[in-house]
């Protein structure tokens, strides 16, 4: 292994080291206020960590041999609880996947509902984030604000799905519910409550001095050493990689609506938090779009609506809220496999589907941020002061049941 | 035989408990009273860091009056909680450290006068003597945590030693800049020779003693030797039931003696002194330096909704690149301030 | 360079190796041999898809073979709507695979999980350790077909 950086990474940094007895070792163990659920083995030598190692699989839910025991519409409510504070994200790349695989296509009208709700999703995660990063400081006023202020956007999505985090709201061809009359009202006011509370995180948080004292420099990650560990999400962009899944792919309605993606070249803490705030804002001025633009039609795939007796389609058209046919409970995968990427608050998701013929998934293959991510916990903290861990560890927004789904 | 009578008897007790020697470490402003202070600053510190934060804070305790009795059910609760101790542990030290945390931190009382004329041990060094106690503290939570046999307690004691070492010299050099523009180390005289308040006659000390105070006192932005995210409760960590209450409580104890000495040399100590108040007893005529040190204590506590932590070497670096040259410069206006003659 | 000639170059460089390519949808599929399968690895990281995103194993009792398909990504412009995916088959008493860290260096961790939870051992990696499993793991590995997962009755009869 060579320790030189021509490849664009330190390989010595990507090997958890032992060393001899002046190393101190200290275990960040499940049972910690602020480990989350998994371990870290930190080495010290006096207050310089020598090595991190963490030890995830504590919330190992085995959900890919799971899939495959069952139907694979039933891998939905299943994956999504995944990662359940960005529940429809995580979902739509199934959706996708299972779409190009039952040759399905949704309607124009739910490939928008689709991205409203994902941003709405983005910006509840985004703000988990925010409040992590913030307890992790001790800052409880960022925590408790951003909580808080999470709610105005659950209940939003409550108002649109009718559950405040388990949405399961896309499904091959199409979203099950339409949206209410007044629902963009409801988001104006939730969008120009957040303008005003964005403002007054970054005058207590990302711009006291105290906070960028703690943040500035600390946990920097070059821009070559992004790219080549495949980091995802705001952690990337930080770092000066312009790369979004939803450009790369350009699923459901982002082809026709026009967003910036934030970037910033330092890769330290601070900029990682800036970019979510801004993140965070772009969110905010999609969802003012599709409310906007949003086209009349149907919500669910002609492919399937036909399939139901003719009252309950009239009944699906007025009130909104779909029907399956009877094919859903034994759908069919056919031979063959397909991909897709999605994104979400914390990244880039990437699903492969495997199908052989009967109504169970051969084997469903789903790759999330936060495991992509995990590789940063050993990388960037060798070097840095102990009390650099939970700053790193915040501005890293990692979500264990994520990373070991 | 002499006959004892009760009235004899009753005037004895009352001549014991009302002198300046009981009275002022046992009633006011000594330990009844910081008990008193601390079930109310703690119901305070969580009041106004819920009212910054959009929630409620305490309520259901006493519900009518806004949960003030909180700390008293907290407190009745570790009192029937039972005190482990761990195998491991070195026993005598694990059970003394507390202890000794808590004495040292209640007999800074027995310098502090409270009135003109009322103090327990009158003293010309009161204030040297004050500050030394108060820097005995340190060394009793580092047996604490040394008792432990744990490695997150050993770390906050570590912290705690290394932040003694931050704070100790700011706060030393700026009270003997205070007892250089006074001509005196007696806290009693400090008070009286104050025509100005402290605080304006030498501002660049109230700074450096209030910034010395949070650290020494281990508030946010300088909670680092109990940082819950890293160490988990640091040198407490073992430690349940009753001492467990007691270990929370002492940094609020010495905040108190601090803010009490603060009142004393900057904020002009118990004056006005309300005189109908000082001729029926002159213990009660402190009841103005009582609210300046409860009034301080309120903001430094509210400091908690403002700030994140600071990390360990940066507390360090700010207290000896920042806060030690300041605090020199403190004692240089001092001086040049007597020499020009202005007190 | 459009999206379409980029694929050309990809299946031309590919072909040229020896190796089966096929392109379906902005997916390039290769299907190499383990003993070629370093020189693609090679191949692909010069043509600028520098960090792999999954290391899959599926596992195929009827052929006796398991299959592990790898899927790079490149963030360049040019590159990053195309998915590089690259199949190999290994027999199924016997699955062993060259480690690719020193291409590829997140595979670190991607290939600790196949290695976990299909058994394919990747010689090279210095970290084969459990990642998701308990370290007490020790029947075969889960995401294999012939695991069964132990199931518990619903109804208890009283004894």
């Amino acid at each position: 292994m060579s320790t030189s950086s021509e490849n664009g990474v330190v390989y010595s940094r990507l090997i958890a080291k032992e060393g001899d007895e002046s190393i101190y070792e200290l275990f960040i163990g499940p049972q910690h206020p602020s480990s989350g659920h998994m371990r870290f083995i930190v080495r010290l030598e006096g207050d310089i960590i020598v090595s991190v190692d963490p030890d995830i699989g504590y919330v190992h839910r085995t959900m890919e041999k799971l899939a495959e025991g069952r139907e694979v519409i039933k891998a939905i409510p299943l994956l999504e609880r995944m990662t359940i504070i960005d529940s429809h994200n995580v979902t739509l790349g199934l959706v996708l996947a299972l779409e190009k695989l039952l040759d399905v296509e949704a309607p124009p009208r739910a490939q928008y509902l689709r991205v409203l709700l994902s941003e709405i999703n983005r910006i509840s995660s985004h703000l988990y984030g925010l409040g992590i990063a913030g307890i992790m400081l001790n800052h409880s006023t960022m925590f408790m604000w951003a909580f808080g202020d999470r709610e105005v956007w659950i209940q939003l999505a409550e108002d649109l799905t009718g559950a405040r985090l388990t949405h399961t709201y896309s499904v091959p061809g199409g979203v099950r519910r339409d949206m209410p009359q007044a629902f963009p009202e409801r988001a104006e006011k939730a969008i120009r409550y957040m303008e005003r509370r964005l403002k007054d995180y970054m005058e207590i948080f990302l711009d006291n001095p105290q906070v960028r004292s703690r943040y500035e420099g600390v946990g920097v990650l070059k821009k070559s050493e992004a790219s080549r560990l495949g980091i995802v999400g705001p952690n990337l962009r930080a770092s000066g990689v312009k790369y979004d899944a939803r450009l790369a792919e350009g699923y459901a309605a982002y082809p026709d609506l026009e967003f910036e993606i934030p970037m910033r070249e330092d890769g330290d803490c601070l900029a990682r938090m800036q970019v979510r705030v801004e993140e965070i804002r772009q969110s905010m001025s999609l969802i003012r779009q599709v409310i906007k633009k949003l086209p009349q039609g149907p919500i669910f795939a002609e492919k399937y609506t036909r399939l139901l007796p003719p009252a309950i389609r009239q009944q699906v058209a007025q009130t909104g809220q779909v029907k399956f046919p009877g094919i859903f409970a034994s759908l069919k995968l056919p031979e063959g496999d397909a991909v897709s990427r999605v994104e979400m608050g914390h990244g880039e998701i990437f699903y492969h589907v495997t199908g052989a013929g009967s109504t169970k998934p051969y084997r469903l293959r789903v790759v999330t941020p936060s495991f992509r991510n995990v590789i940063l916990f050993r990388y960037l903290m060798p070097g840095h002061r102990f009390m650099d861990f939970p700053a790193i560890y915040g501005s890293l927004d990692y979500f264990p049941p994520e990373g070991d789904r | 035989m002499r006959v004892m009578n009760i009235e004899g008897i009753i005037t004895w007790l009352l001549k014991i408990v009302l002198s300046p020697q009981v009275f002022a470490p046992i009633v006011f402003p000594g330990l009844l009273t910081a008990l008193m202070v601390l079930l109310i600053i703690i119901w305070a510190e969580r009041k106004i860091a819920a009212r910054v934060q959009m929630r409620v804070g305490p309520l259901y305790v006493t519900r009518r009056l806004g949960g003030v009795l909180q700390m008293l059910a907290d407190g009745a609760r570790y009192m029937f909680q039972e005190f482990i101790i761990p195998d491991s542990a070195d026993k005598t030290p694990f059970v003394v450290a507390p202890v000794m945390a808590l004495t040292l931190a209640i007999v800074p009382f027995a310098f502090i006068p409270s009135a003109p004329g009322f103090v327990p041990i009158k003293s010309q060094y009161s204030l040297p003597a004050v500050l030394a106690l108060i820097s005995t503290i340190p060394l009793s939570v580092m047996l604490m945590g040394w008792a432990s046999n744990n490695k997150f307690a050993i770390q906050g004691a570590v912290r705690e030693a290394f932040m003694g070492l931050a704070y100790e010299a700011v706060v030393f050099l700026s009270a003997l800049a205070m007892g250089l523009l006074y001509g005196t180390l007696d806290l009693e005289e400090a008070v009286t020779k104050q025509w100005l308040p402290g605080l304006l006659l030498n501002p660049i000390a109230a700074f450096t003693f209030f910034v010395g105070m949070v650290m020494s006192a281990g508030k946010l932005p300088f909670d680092i030797v109990e940082g819950e995210q890293e160490i988990v409760a640091g040198p407490y960590v073992e430690y349940s039931g009753i001492i467990f209450g007691i270990g929370m409580g002492l940094a609020y104890l010495k905040l108190y003696s601090l803010t009490l000495i603060y009142s004393i040399l900057f904020l002009s100590g118990w004056n006005p002194v309300i005189t109908p108040l000082y001729s029926i007893y002159p213990g009660l005529a402190g009841i103005f330096l009582f609210i300046k040190s409860f009034l301080l204590m309120l903001f430094i506590v509210f400091l908690r909704a403002v700030y994140g932590r600071y990390r360990l070497d940066q507390a360090l670096r700010a207290g000896w690149r920042v806060y030690l040259p300041l605090s020199l410069i403190a004692v240089l206006l001092s001086i040049f301030l007597r020499v020009v003659n202005i007190v | 360079m459009s999206g379409g000639e980029k694929v050309k170059v990809l299946e031309e460089t590919f072909t040229r190796l020896g190796v089966q390519v096929s392109v379906l949808d902005r997916r390039v599929r290769v299907i190499a041999l383990p003993e070629s399968l370093r020189k693609v690895a090679e191949e692909a990281l010069s043509l600028g898809f520098d960090h792999l995103v999954s290391i899959e194993g599926i596992d195929w009792p009827q052929n006796n073979t398991i299959e592990v398909v790898y899927h790079a990504e490149s963030y360049n412009d040019d590159l990053r709507s195309l998915l590089l995916e690259i199949r190999v088959r290994v027999p199924r008493d016997n699955p062993r695979l060259e480690s690719l860290i020193d291409v590829w260096p997140n595979a670190i961790l991607l290939e600790r999980e196949t290695w976990e939870m299909l058994g394919v051992v990747f010689e090279g990696n210095p970290d084969l350790r459990h990642l998701l499993l308990p370290p007490w793991w020790s029947e075969i590995p889960p995401l294999r077909k012939d695991y069964k997962v132990q199931e518990e009755g619903i109804y208890v009869d009283l004894e």
